[in-house]
């Protein structure tokens, strides 16, 4: 056994990678449940041993798809701090932000089996487990949210720290699909409201959900 | 399986008589020593089985852990390497070797692969079968009584002693000759994880007590064997005699004070020798843990040796002045504070020269040049400038030898030990003859002592001046050896108050110019004077010479200054000040400077690291900034790489700590620890629970994590050290629940009680009591406190008594008992029979009364109030107990009971959440107390005094908010009376019920989650508030604020989840709450909890 740190490449990508992999199924089944798009297009898979919907709609699914792929990078350093899903009415303005708030501990360890130099499956099934309550949380979070206006869009917004954004510039992940700076007027909500969803901590992750949510949705 | 394996060792015995017939060369090189063969070797299994037989060693057919002593093989598989890393994995040749050359070799230089484990005890065995062992000790000498106690010193046990009753020599057992470096480890640790007890404590170092200077006894003491351990071990028998038989070693040594100890005075002028020597007897293969009633585990089952080993440790004695110094210094910041400016004499002083403009960032290294030595000399002008050496010897370097010594065969095996350092087998075969060829050497040279033969001085040099130095005597060197060296070395006694004044002499001087002081130790500090340049406008180097004359002026002595922008720096320009100078090493010569110093010279490279850099072909911190800093972190950790890295290149971020917050408070044994009984385990720990009390209350902290650490025995001297933790609900220094929480602990571990071989005892996670430090009722009262929240199953009145004497007592009579018969049982052929004097048991007995008895009202009250409640008492225990005390305890018990049941005039302090509120009404948190006028006057009169005042002051409490009662301003006025008893700091402890079983509660956590008085866990803080809500009817402000508080850490810790839960469970219960002020109260926790949420998060928590 030895122990691997942050230094150690492989490792901010493996955290990246479950991260990823959750935020896609989230966003999904975030979609879903707030009913965004219509639950037509939805179906319903599998995942963490439980069962979410996933959108089979394309377009959707690589928009999705692109965003992560230009999110991973940023995890794998450390550079985001918060991915947000911000759920918005007919005249832009946000009714629900699902707010991500994503903090690898600093001086990360975790630790590594020499022969198989893969990251012990405890420490995992145990990260599957908490995201997997993430997951039920979000399928229930109906139930203390008020219903949205009808004709919502949404969008995904990356909170980075301090001087990410300057590389974000400089690489692009996909071609043609660049991060652009947020709208303020996405960004910021009238009365926010805060409703705490989940908290997992991890060994080699630490994230909590809340959203953020208008007070008066209808108008 | 088990079956097996034994049948096994039947069958191999049964064999073994067989094969000798066949192959005349037998003989017994391997006892002990017990192989297991893995994998093809060279000579086969079979072979090595044979050889195994007729050599009297041990084959197992299946590897057992703890029997197992040597795994032979050839090539390993590296999976295997990992698996058997703790082992010791030798090559068959060691097998074939050892017997070619007719003893047991050393197997270091036959290990499979490097970096096996080392031995992490000294291993003793310098009496290898072929040595010709010549006079070792004058054990025939009738006025000797030897205390040869280990039958296997390789086990570990690396004191023993000789001594003669009558005449007050000590002398140490030839084992001890050879300073060994892991010994003084132990003690090392023992001693920086110390912690002075009290300041007064110190000073009353009394000089009667058998230091070797100080000793009165006039008689050419043999001292010098003794010496290579005076460093280590204040030289004073009674931390290792105290509970042998062999009486008091030193008749004019006071009359130790710990109750236990009073057995070693069993016969105080019995002038028959004692002769106990297990030396020769019973020969127990040595990675066996002998289950003897020795002296030595008698020692340490009467854990009296604790507090003895503490209050006479000198290494511990010095260890705890830095602590000291940093306390003062703490304390001169505090006052500075306090009165709000400070006046520094010396920086007025010095305004008045001022010239210059100063640099930026300075640090000041102040070190005493030679400290002990400048001290030691400072009245002696005659001395100055010449070499002069501190220690324990006075004369010539020479000593008249002891007869029956040998010095020069006793150098000849400390050589031979350190040419073979790691040797630790031993046979019994060896002992046999040691002890047959000292008598015969015993006898040709024993008797006549010529001055040809006399020994050189063995007293270490604790320090030496410049001159001395510059003839090449070292510091640790013996002072004979240093004699020849340079032969005008004078030596001088040490002198500890002295030292300490002038310690004192130079903080003050230090304090006079800043208070930005980090002190070192009791000779060095780091002064800041970044600020202090710049207000003066003067150079370092004024401020340097002003310091050093100053320091001159006022102590007599020198000290030398190193200045640097940052610790390092300042630190490694001393060395180039020493001695008496000063050195300013400015920042555009740091490149030049540090790239020639070798790496030895950073703070925190020693021996070990040194090597390893050695290997990587770094010497000089020029060779080491070559190293990239992957490589560094590679080699030595993460942490440690980067601090090389840094401090390679004169880079130091450390700032200078003025205010030092103790981490933790500890103490340690790894000494003489040999238990055959989980009770004699229990009860050590118990007293180091009391010790570490003790420092607690000493250092005014409470602690809420509890930390127990064992050294086990795993096979030949190695030992393994583990660790368990526990947090407990609420903040302690109280040793009764630390013992019983810490003996939880040690069950939970599982271990075979005989091999352990080191206990330590942490306590984290501190909080004060620390506000009122220098206040000596401080602690005082906040003990008392403490008890009263304990005291739920306790009575209170324990306070003042060492309530463990009780048990101490019994140990020491049950152990008095063993080992008149384990003596009985050792006795050797060499050793005359011990006359066991009939009166001895009764004497036992009755000197272990006496302690429990003074000061005390009178016997019967004592009694009560010393024993605890039956169900907490050992049975076994119990049962050891003499029939006569027994019975008193018994009925004891019988007695309180009965007095409870009538007027309950023992519990006058049972502290209880009212249960019914129809009992005392609303009276808030008021304790439920018998009526005053139940309390027995007497009990109450026999209380000290500041638990008197504080039960007083509680009654009129009562009354008070009796008076108060029915009206509805009792929040405002219960407010006004900021009760001792503040209900969420102290945790849920004072419900009885949770007192019994606080593992529900602690749970272990890592330390950065926030907590609620001790509780993190989502339950027990649920429970926590729940306690809190439905049995308070009237909340304290502090206590709100405390959840206040926590959600606030929460918030911090991004656990809104968590809080939005808490709040969730508060409201419920707040709002329901007949009490409108407990609403009031929610709507205060949430206004504060939505102000940090809202800056936290730009949105305030939604609640429902």
């Amino acid at each position: 056994m030895t122990t691997l740190t942050r230094q150690d490449l492989n490792f901010g990508q493996v955290v990246a990678d479950i991260l990823c992999e959750f935020l896609e199924v989230a966003i999904h089944l975030i979609l879903y449940v707030r009913e965004v798009y219509p639950s037509g297009i939805f179906q319903k898979r599998k995942k963490y041993n439980v069962p979410v919907q996933m959108s089979c709609h394309p377009e959707l699914n690589q928009y999705i798809h692109d965003t992560l792929h230009c999110v991973k990078p940023l995890i794998e350093k450390n550079d985001a701090e918060k991915v947000v899903v911000v759920i918005m009415d007919k005249e832009h303005h946000p009714v629900e932000r699902f707010v991500f708030e994503i903090s690898q501990p600093p001086l990360l360890s975790i630790r590594v089996d020499n022969n198989t130099s893969a990251i012990s499956d405890t420490l995992l099934s145990h990260v599957e487990q908490l995201l997997r309550a993430v997951i039920l949380k979000i399928s229930v979070c109906d139930a203390v949210l008020e219903n949205n206006p009808p004709g919502c869009t949404f969008t995904v917004l990356v909170h980075t720290r301090e001087a990410a954004t300057r590389n974000m510039e400089k690489v692009q992940v996909i071609k043609d699909f660049p991060w652009i700076v947020a709208d303020e007027q996405e960004v910021h909500m009238q009365e926010p409201r805060l409703i705490p969803l989940k908290t997992m901590t991890s060994d080699i992750v630490k994230m909590q959900l809340y959203v953020e949510e208008r007070a008066q949705k209808a108008s | 399986m088990a079956s097996k394996v034994s049948k096994l060792d039947e069958q191999f015995k049964l064999d073994a008589p067989r094969e000798k017939p066949k192959d005349g060369a037998c003989s017994s090189i391997f006892t002990g020593v017990a192989i297991y063969v893995k994998g093809y070797t060279e000579p086969s299994v079979d072979e090595l089985r044979r050889l195994m037989l007729l050599h009297g060693g041990q084959f197992h057919v299946y590897y057992s852990h703890s029997h197992t002593t040597h795994i032979i093989a050839n090539n390993l598989p590296n999976s295997k390497i990992q698996e058997l890393r703790d082992q010791k994995v030798v090559r068959p040749e060691w097998i074939t070797d050892s017997i070619k050359a007719g003893h047991l070799l050393s197997y270091l230089q036959y290990q499979l692969y490097a970096k096996q484990k080392g031995l992490s005890f000294p291993s003793v065995s310098v009496h290898q079968g072929q040595e010709p062992a010549g006079p070792l000790h004058g054990r025939h000498l009738p006025s000797h009584s030897l205390n040869n106690h280990n039958p296997a010193p390789s086990l570990g046990q690396p004191l023993s002693r000789h001594h003669t009753p009558t005449s007050s020599h000590s002398h140490l057992h030839t084992d001890n000759l050879h300073p060994q470096p892991n010994h003084y480890n132990h003690f090392a640790m023992a001693a920086s994880a110390s912690r002075p007890l009290d300041l007064p404590s110190q000073s009353d170092f009394p000089p009667e007590k058998p230091l070797p200077i100080a000793n009165p006894n006039p008689s050419p003491s043999p001292v010098c064997l003794n010496c290579s351990h005076h460093n280590v071990f204040p030289s004073n028998p009674t931390p290792l005699e105290t509970n042998s038989l062999s009486a008091n070693t030193f008749p004019s040594n006071p009359t130790p004070i710990e109750t236990n100890s009073l057995s070693a005075e069993t016969f105080p002028s019995n002038p028959t020798p004692l002769e106990t020597n297990s030396l020769s007897a019973n020969p127990i293969p040595s990675n066996y843990a002998p289950p003897h009633h020795d002296q030595q585990s008698a020692k340490v089952k009467t854990g009296g040796i604790i507090s003895e080993f503490y209050s006479h440790s000198r290494l511990h004695h010095i260890s705890t002045w830095r602590s000291e110094f940093s306390e003062y210094v703490n304390m001169l910041q505090s006052r500075m504070r306090a009165t709000g400016g400070a006046t520094f004499p010396g920086r007025d002083r010095l305004r008045r020269l001022s010239t210059a403009p100063g640099p930026q960032s300075c640090i000041l290294h102040v070190d005493m040049d030679c400290f002990f030595v400048s001290v030691g000399i400072r009245h002696r002008p005659d001395l100055k400038g010449k070499s002069v050496a501190v220690t324990s010897n006075h004369g010539s370097g020479r000593v008249a030898q002891r007869p029956g010594v040998d010095r020069q065969l006793e150098l000849q095996c400390y050589h031979k030990k350190y040419s073979y350092p790691a040797v630790s087998e031993r046979k019994d075969g060896d002992l046999e003859e040691i002890t047959s060829s000292e008598t015969e050497s015993h006898i040709s040279h024993g008797n006549s002592v010529d001055q040809d033969t006399a020994a050189l001085s063995m007293a270490e040099i604790a320090s030496c001046s410049y001159e001395a130095r510059q003839a090449g005597v070292r510091n640790g060197m013996f002072f004979g050896q240093a004699k020849q060296l340079c032969p005008s070395l004078q030596s001088v006694p040490y002198d500890f108050q002295a030292y300490k004044k002038v310690a004192l002499a130079m903080y003050e001087t230090l304090a006079s110019y800043s208070h930005d002081i980090e002190a070192l130790s009791c000779d060095e500090a780091l002064v800041d004077s970044s600020a202090l340049l710049a207000e003066l406008s003067v150079t370092p180097d004024e401020l340097a010479s002003a310091i050093r004359a100053d320091v001159r002026e006022r102590t007599g002595c020198s000290a030398s200054v190193g200045m640097g922008s940052n610790i390092l720096l300042a630190r490694m320009a001393t060395r180039k000040a020493k001695p008496n100078g000063q050195y300013l090493l400015r920042s555009e010569e740091v490149d030049d400077f540090i790239r020639d110093q070798t790496v030895t010279s950073l703070p925190g490279v020693g021996r070990s690291m040194g090597g390893k850099l050695a290997s990587l072909g770094v010497r000089s911190c020029g060779d080491l900034q070559q190293v990239s800093l992957q490589r560094l972190q590679k080699e030595f950790g993460p942490r440690t790489g980067q601090t090389l890295f840094r401090f390679c290149r004169g880079l130091d971020d450390r700032p200078v700590r003025s205010e030092k917050e103790r981490k933790s408070v500890s103490a340690e044994m790894n000494y003489n620890i040999r238990f055959t009984q989980v009770d004699e385990a229990e009860s050590f720990l118990t007293h180091l629970s009391v010790e570490v009390q003790k420092r607690l209350q000493g250092a005014g902290l409470r602690g809420r994590r509890l930390t127990l650490k064992v050294m086990v025995y795993s096979g030949h001297g190695t030992c393994d050290s583990l660790a368990r933790s526990v947090t407990l609900a609420q903040l302690t220094d109280c040793g009764h629940l630390i013992a019983s929480e810490v003996i939880k602990l040690f069950h939970t571990m599982r271990l075979k009680v005989q091999d352990l071989r080191g206990v330590g005892l942490q306590v984290q996670l501190l909080e004060g009591a620390h506000s009122v430090p220098k206040d000596p009722s401080g602690p005082k009262t906040c003990y008392v406190r403490d008890k009263s929240q304990s005291s739920s199953h306790r009575t209170t009145s324990a306070v003042s008594l060492p309530s463990d004497s009780l048990p101490n007592t019994a140990i020491t009579d049950t152990c008095t008992s063993q080992e008149n018969s384990s003596s009985a049982r050792v006795l050797s052929p060499f050793s005359t029979p011990r006359p066991t004097s009939p009166a001895e048991p009764i004497t036992g007995t009755s000197k272990g009364e006496p302690p429990r008895t003074p000061n005390h009202v009178d016997n019967r009250l004592n009694l009560s109030i010393e024993v605890s409640l039956p169900s907490q008492v050992d049975r076994s225990v119990l049962e050891a107990l003499p029939a006569e005390l027994r019975e008193r305890v018994e009925h004891s018990w019988t007695h309180r009971d009965t007095e409870k049941t009538h007027n309950g005039s023992h519990q006058p302090l049972v502290l209880q959440i009212p249960k019914q509120s129809g009992q005392t009404g609303s009276t808030g948190i008021i304790l439920e107390l018998s009526d005053f006028s139940q309390v027995d006057p007497e009990v109450f009169a026999a209380l000290p005094r500041e638990l008197q005042e504080q039960l007083r002051s509680v009654y009129g409490r009562r009354e008070n908010t009796q008076g108060i009662m029915g009206k509805n301003t009792v929040y405002s006025a219960l407010r006004k009376y900021s009760a001792p008893l503040n209900f969420l700091e102290n945790g849920p402890s004072t419900s009885p019920l949770q007192q019994d079983d606080p593992e529900t509660l602690s749970k272990f956590t890592p330390c950065p989650e926030p907590t609620l008085a001790g509780a993190c866990d989502f339950k027990d803080i649920r429970t926590l508030l729940r306690e809190w809500i439905t049995t308070i009817s009237d909340p304290m402000e502090e206590d709100i604020l405390q959840v206040v508080k926590y959600c606030t850490d929460l918030i911090n810790d991004k656990d809104l989840e968590k809080l939005d839960l808490i709040i969730k469970y508060m409201k419920r219960l707040m709002q329901q709450s007949v009490e409108s002020v407990w609403s009031m109260a929610f709507d205060f926790i949430l206004d504060n909890v939505q102000v940090v949420v809202q800056q936290t998060y730009g949105s305030t928590l939604k609640i429902t």
